[in-house]
Formats: C-alpha cells, structure tokens, sequence
C-alpha cells in the first residue's frame, strides 16, 4: 500500500505482532486499514494500580498532616480567576478596592459596609500596581461607582514590564479573556482549597519548595528578591486576613522585615543602559503614568464617578525606606494635585497613624477591622457622602 | 479545556464513565462527539461552529472528489478543499503578518499605507484540526482513501478531544477505520492509558513549567547582554521545556485515547538522541513531518529527482514547516534553519558515508553533538520574538558580550542541568526501543515507584493551568 502508514511502520519498527490485515468490515472507509495498534505493556495493572493510587493518597494524607503541623491553614489561591470572579461583582455603582496588597489586607468590607452603605468589592492585589484596575474600570463605559485607590508609590508607579505592573495586567487581561473552562476550573477548584492546606500556589508548591533551598548564587548573579512566605489567608470576597503567627509579631514576622527590605529598594540601574539614559527612562515613565491616571481619573469623574486615594499604614524599617525612596512630597502630593482627588494619609490623622503592622507593611487582621472603622468617617467626608 | 486542569479531570471521568457505560456503539461515538465539542467549545464556543464548517465543507469536499469522473474534476474539486482551508489557515492566522508585510514592501517602494490592524482571535489548534480534515480530501484525491458515509463519523474523526488542538496530526485515514468497530474494555489498555496520560501531566506540569520554563523565560525576556553560560543554559531549557511540554501533550492525547479504545501514534521518538537532522525529523513531531513528506515533500518530486532540485524542494518544505507554526519571521527563519540542517547532512553524506570513520562511535557521539548543537541554535529563532532578542541571544552563546550579565540563581543553573543530563540519558537510554519495552522490562516496583512518584509530584506541583506551547500554533 503506498500510503505514508507503511513508511511510518517502517520508521517505527514496530514488532509485527501489533499489525494485522484489516477485516471486511474496516473496509467500510476504503483506506488504509486498521494496521495500527499501539503495543500495551503486558504487567499486572491491577495490582500496580491499586498500590500507586494507596501510595499517592498516604503520600497527599502525610504531606497534608505535616504542612498542617508547620503553621498552613486552606487559604484560596489569590489568582488570576479569582479576582475575575470578583471583578465580575462590580456594579455601576460599585464602591471598589483597587491598588496593593495593604488596600487587601488592611481594609475590612464588614466595617466599610456599615460606614459607607454598601458592601465594597475587593480588587487589590498583592504585589500589584493599581493602575492597570484603575484604567480598566475608567474605560468601562458602564461603572459610575466609587474607588477606593491603596497608593504605595513604589507599586503605583512600577514601570511597564514590571512585575507589579504585568501582575495587574494580567489581572485585568484575564478578566476580558476569561473561557469557560477556567471559569469552571476555579469553581472546581474552591471548595478544594477551601479544605486542603496544601493546595499553596505561592508557598507550597514544588517550585516554591525548591525555591527555598539554600544554595548560594554566583557572586555577580543578578537574582530577584525573594518574596515574603505565606502570612494570610484570602476569602471568597477576596478579603486578605493576617494569619495570628505572622500577627504576633515572632520569627515570620522579622523574617517578612527582612524580606521586604530587599525588593523595596530601588534595584541599581542595568548594566547595559547608561545610568543617566535608564534615570532619564524612568523618569518618563513615571511622568506618563502621572499623566494616565490623571486621564483615567478624569474619564472616570466626567460620568459621574468618584475616587479616592487612600495611603495606609507601613511601619518600622520599611516606612523610613519608603519615605527615603517614594518621599510624599514627590508622588503622593502631585497625584493629588493632578487628580484633584481627595486622598487620605494615614500620618494626618492621629487616630489613623497608632497603628503597628506586625511585618512593616500590613495590619493584623484584628487592626485592619479597627483601622477601618476609623477610616470611615475619613472617607466619607472624602467622597462627600 | 486544557489537560492540566481540573475542569479537565472532572470532564475526563465523567466522560469516560458514560462511555463505558454505554452499550450502543452509535451512542458512544455521539458522545465522543459531544464532548469533543464541549472540550473545545470551553475555550470559545464560538470557534465550535467554524470547526464544524470546516469539517463539514471537507466531508462535502470528499465526497465530491470521489464521485468526479476525470482528473480535472478531482484536482479541481481537492483544490477547492485546499484553498478553504488555506484561507480558513490564513484569514486567522496570517492575516496581520500578511498586512504587514504588505505595508512593508509599500513603503519600500515609497508608498505609505496604514492598513488596519485585524482584531483577530486565534481559534485554538487551527493549524492542528485544519490538517486532520486537509488530510481526509488529500488522501481521497491519492486514492488511498474512500470517502466515509458518515459525517459523524468523520466530525469525530477531525474533532476526536485527546488530539484536538495540539496534536499529534491524526489522518482520518488512521481514525476512520477505528470508527467501525466498538473498541472492547481491555483493563491493561485502559490503566496504560492512563499511565501515559500521568506521564504526559508530569512532563507538562513538573518538568516543563516548574524545572525549565522559569529559567528560559528569564533568559529570553532579559533585555541585556548575557554571559555564554546563562546564555546557553536558557537555550537548554527552552530545549528541554519544548519537548517536555509538546510530547507531555502528546502522551497524554495518546493515553487519553486509549483509555476510549482508540490508537493513535507516537508523535515524537526520544528525538534529542538523533544523529543527524534526518534522523532529528524522524523522532520530532513526527506527525507533522510524516505530513509535509506525504503531501508536499514526495508531490514536489521527493528523492526522485535532481539533487539540487531535492534540496530544493527540502528548504522549500522546511520554510512551509517553520510558517506553520507561526506568523512571524522568526518562525520561518527556523524553518530554513532546518531546512539548510537537512541539505548539508545530506552534502555530507554523499561526500563521506563510506569512509571507514564515518559509523564509528566517536563519529557518532560528534554527529549527535553537531546535532543536539544545532537543534538548540534553531530554537532561539523559535523561542526568541524578534530578531533583536535572538541576535543578542547568539551574541551570548558565542561569547560575544564579554561582560554581560548572569542572571540565573545557582539553583536554577542546576535545575536546567540536571533536568537536560536526565533527559539526554533517557533519549539515549531509549533510543532504538520504545517506552512499551521499557515498562514490559522494568521491575514492577520500579514501574509502581515511578508511577506513584510521577503522580504525587504533579499533585505537589499543582500546576497553574499554563497553557501548553504548541496550542498557539
């Protein structure tokens, strides 16, 4: 038969015995025969079977007691389709949290809810610039509501292709490309995490746990910093709550200090750009999203919308870093002034500013219900409510 | 729907159980077709009706083609089914490339035009399912097919969900036949399928994504200068997390379909052991070669005809090869890559394959080096975006940025090495076998360990749902 099967069985050499003439009626197509059978292994497959599937599950039972026993809770993945779930909830007249991780984990809907009339829908993310949220919900036609912006400079003003600024276009990106079938992968996938402590994407996972081997690098290594591990858990509502070890104030908690140090800190300008050309990029690009977020707040006012930029707590070394790097008068003053959007500062208000975050950056759980109660009224004057 | 994910787990077995479950052979294959539809209607339901358009213009196509009298008529008739194919392919794959190339050589003659971009969106496995059903008339026209009476039979034949967007390339001659008869339970095929697919999920989600696809995406996505380590070390695992990530898939579509009863064939053979560029497409999607061999290499004369006019038509096929897989030069400079790989294999040959040396080992470990080498070089133009990016790549491999930057952490310097050293001893290990003659011979603790292992890291790994590589193509 001059069909490519016989050069293919030849490329293959299979052994002869997997091969055998077609029958009559496999000759209902015409074509080349069912000459083709792929070989099985001839093992004892039940046996086999059975032993791997009572391996695994002890192996999952174990690796799930252990991560138990070292402090991990079920937490959702705060992932992609998560904040599409939610992102999905806003309304016209939504009242939504966008910007960082503090808008995350330092604003409680409960109390937000009760001072401000409606339930927020939590937007902000760990890790992640605001303003990729901020455009997406200035660019829909449909959303006149209220943004409660969380304003961490270094993050609000990550250049593009940065990994705040590519986790918040992602975000967003999926949101408009979701499919079906990751929308049904995250409501299979819940309930999962909702019980089982070791379903960690961030933390737990193979590339996690290899991550945290120590091995030193070469001395000249440009290597990113590593990223503080798992010290909250996250609801359906996306609501970020601190986890009492982290809260505490122990041994995770200096361990995240230390942690947020390093990727706080301006990284030194590349080798391969001059440093007054890269200085002179960066520039640009915080000008330009000056510029953006000015256009997109505009937008947002001109149908009836309204925003607020809120900066929240951060404490010990991370804050005198922050105000040595981002100083207020540089970033937080001009978005104002550009905006002309009302902004509260957590230092302007004493009952505001008393707050300690356990690791420098967020409020415990427990604060984080306190601290919004007090915000309330702050925002309310702001918003004009 | 992707493999990795666990809308996939939970459509599998709910799937697999109602076919099993069910008596009637026209029922099954109904509902092989309905859930082949929801598999790739989950991705946009939308892209479900122009792959039914597709598939059943082809199946219409066929037809006409057998029923045509004279020769003019077939060939007209199968050039129909290859221009609506070709434009299907084109219109949503090439159409912005194709304008922008226009726009190109405008301007070089001094004539500016803007066209608009297209807002195209890429239905998944284009490329793919457009081949299974070009198959179908191509082997009509040949005479080695006859057209089936079935279009069920036939939309399962193109639409059949373990091989849908990602291969390997079925022929409807290779899946019709199997449509005839109702495949029986057979436990051994069934737990092997399954096998295979939790090997397949293990080359995607352990080795792919978590060992490899960090450091080449580091590497490829740097915007400096790097040291030839770093360099190289990214090619590497661009290397290894292709391979992982195309036949993870293919052994899964291959395990999928045999816990259904179905057969489909190996699509890659432990290709980074080839010795040689003929032997490198021997092993490497293979599908997709045995397909440009059948209806393009052998019809534009194959071997039969001059060698200059051979290596010819080898260039001219390989550059058709590099374009199928993407709309972007990079692709087709791939492409000629390897096409020039094969015509200089074949100057060699001629000049020196009945010298004395030429089949000793030490020959052969330097022709597998040259090979794996060049293979490698290639995938930068694969793997690279622009031409910038794999300028400076080759720039780094070949030591041309003395101080350039080394970005990659000791551990994943490591991960890189260890994970390729594995898998150029399993190539080599496995090269003249198979993987069925390797379980059939391997202890059965080692076959129940691994097994287990393989099982309990993909669980540990958890996956992100990343989608595979070849399903943009």
């Amino acid at each position: 038969m001059p069909s490519s099967t016989s050069n293919f069985n030849r490329i293959l050499r299979l052994p002869r015995l997997f091969f055998r003439p077609p029958t009559e009626a496999e000759s209902v197509h015409g074509g080349p025969p069912l000459e083709f059978e792929r070989p099985i292994p001839q093992i004892p497959w039940r046996g086999i079977t059975v032993v791997v599937v009572l391996v695994v599950i002890a192996a999952a039972c174990a690796w799930e007691f252990y991560c138990r026993s070292i402090g991990y809770g079920p937490t959702l993945n705060d992932d992609e389709d998560l904040w599409t779930m939610t992102r999905q909830r806003v309304t016209p007249e939504s009242i939504v949290i966008i910007g960082d991780s503090r808008g995350w984990y330092d604003l409680d809907l409960d109390e937000l809810q009760k001072g401000l009339g409606k339930r927020p829908v939590q937007l902000a993310m760990g890790g992640g610039c605001g303003y990729p949220v901020l455009a997406d919900l200035a660019n829909d036609k449909t959303f006149h509501g209220t943004i409660i912006c969380s304003f961490v400079p270094w993050l609000f003003f990550a250049p593009p292709g940065s990994p705040p600024m590519e986790r918040g276009e992602k975000a967003v990106r999926r949101s408009h490309t979701q499919t079906p079938a990751q929308r049904t992968s995250e409501y299979f996938a819940m309930p999962l995490e909702e019980h089982v402590a070791f379903l960690k994407q961030q933390d737990l996972t193979l590339e996690q746990l290899l991550k945290r081997l120590p091995i030193p690098n070469r001395p000249n290594a440009l290597v990113p910093p590593r990223l503080p591990p798992y010290f909250g858990t996250v609801d359906r509502e996306r609501r970020a709550r601190m986890i009492e070890e982290c809260a505490r104030g122990e041994k995770l908690a200096t361990t995240i200090q230390q942690i947020w140090l390093p990727i706080f800190t301006p990284p030194p300008p590349p080798s391969y750009i001059p440093k007054d050309v890269f200085m002179a990029k960066i520039k640009d690009a915080i000008e330009k999203r000056f510029r953006d977020t000015i256009e997109a707040v505009e937008k947002l006012r001109a149908r009836g919308g309204k925003i607020v930029f809120v900066r929240l707590p951060v404490s010990g070394g991370l804050k005198v870093l922050e105000d040595q790097a981002t100083p207020r008068n540089r970033t937080w003053d001009p978005l104002l002034q550009g905006t002309r959007a009302p902004g509260i500062y957590f230092e302007d208000f004493p009952e505001l500013a008393g707050f300690n975050c356990p690791e420098w950056s967020h409020l415990s759980a427990g604060d984080s219900v306190e601290f919004s109660k007090r915000l309330v009224p702050h925002l309310r004057a702001a918003l004009g409510l | 729907m992707l493999f990795n994910s666990l809308t996939f787990v939970v459509f599998f077995v709910v799937v697999v159980t109602a076919y099993w479950s069910i008596h009637s052979w026209i029922a099954r294959k109904n509902l092989l077709v309905t859930a082949s539809y929801v598999f790739y209607g989950a991705w946009n339901p939308p892209f479900a009706a122009l792959l039914f358009s597709t598939t059943a213009m082809d199946f219409w196509l066929g037809r006409q083609i057998a029923k045509a009298k004279d020769k003019p008529s077939r060939r007209a008739w199968l050039v129909g089914s290859v221009c609506m194919n070709l434009s299907m392919l084109g219109f949503f794959k090439y159409g912005n490339f194709l304008l922008e190339n226009f726009q190109w050589i405008l301007a070089r003659i001094g004539i500016i035009y803007h066209p608009p971009h297209l807002d195209i969106l890429l239905p998944v496995g284009i490329s793919f399912y457009t081949f299974h059903s070009l198959s179908y008339t191509l082997d009509i026209y040949r005479g080695v097919l006859q057209p089936t009476r079935s279009l069920r039979d036939f939309v399962l034949a193109v639409s059949f969900f373990p091989q849908l967007v990602a291969g390997p390339i079925v022929r409807a001659g290779d899946f019709l036949p199997q449509l005839v008869r109702p495949p029986a339970l057979r436990i051994g095929q069934f737990m092997w399928g399954l096998l295979l697919m939790t090997l397949g999920l293990f080359e995607k989600i352990v080795l792919a994504d978590t060992m490899l696809a960090g450091s080449a995406d580091r590497i490829f996505g740097y915007a400096g200068p790097l040291v030839a380590l770093d360099s190289w070390l990214g090619v590497m695992a661009f290397a290894g997390q292709i391979f992982f990530d195309f036949a993870g898939y293919s052994t899964c579509a291959i395990g999928a379909a045999l816990c259904l009863g179905f057969h489909l064939k190996d699509n890659f053979r432990f290709p980074y052991a080839a010795i040689g560029f003929s032997d490198f497409w021997r092993r490497w999607h293979i599908s997709l070669s045995t397909f440009l061999r059948d209806y393009l290499y052998i019809p534009l004369g194959g071997n039969q005809v001059r060698p200059m006019r051979a290596a010819i038509n080898l260039v001219i096929v390989m550059f058709l090869g590099g374009l199928w897989h993407g709309a972007a030069w990079t692709f087709v400079v791939w492409g000629l890559l390897h096409g020039s790989y094969l015509v200089i294999e074949r100057v060699i040959r001629v000049l020196f394959e009945n010298k004395p040396w030429a089949n000793n080992s030490a020959t052969r470990t330097l022709a597998w080096f040259a090979t794996y080498g060049a293979v490698c070089i290639a995938w930068v133009f694969f793997r690279a975006s622009d031409f910038t990016i794999a300028t400076r790549m080759l720039g780094g491999m070949f030591g041309g940025h003395a101080h350039g930057d080394a970005i990659l952490s000791t551990r994943e310097i490591l991960q890189v090495a260890i994970v390729t050293a594995f898998m150029i001893a399993a190539h080599w290990t496995l090269r003249e076998s198979n993987i069925e003659t390797a379980v059939t011979r391997l202890p059965r603790w080692a076959v129940t360990t691994a097994w287990a292992l393989m099982a309990s890291a993909i669980i540990l790994t958890q996956g992100t749902s990343n989608a595979f590589i070849y399903f943009q193509f």
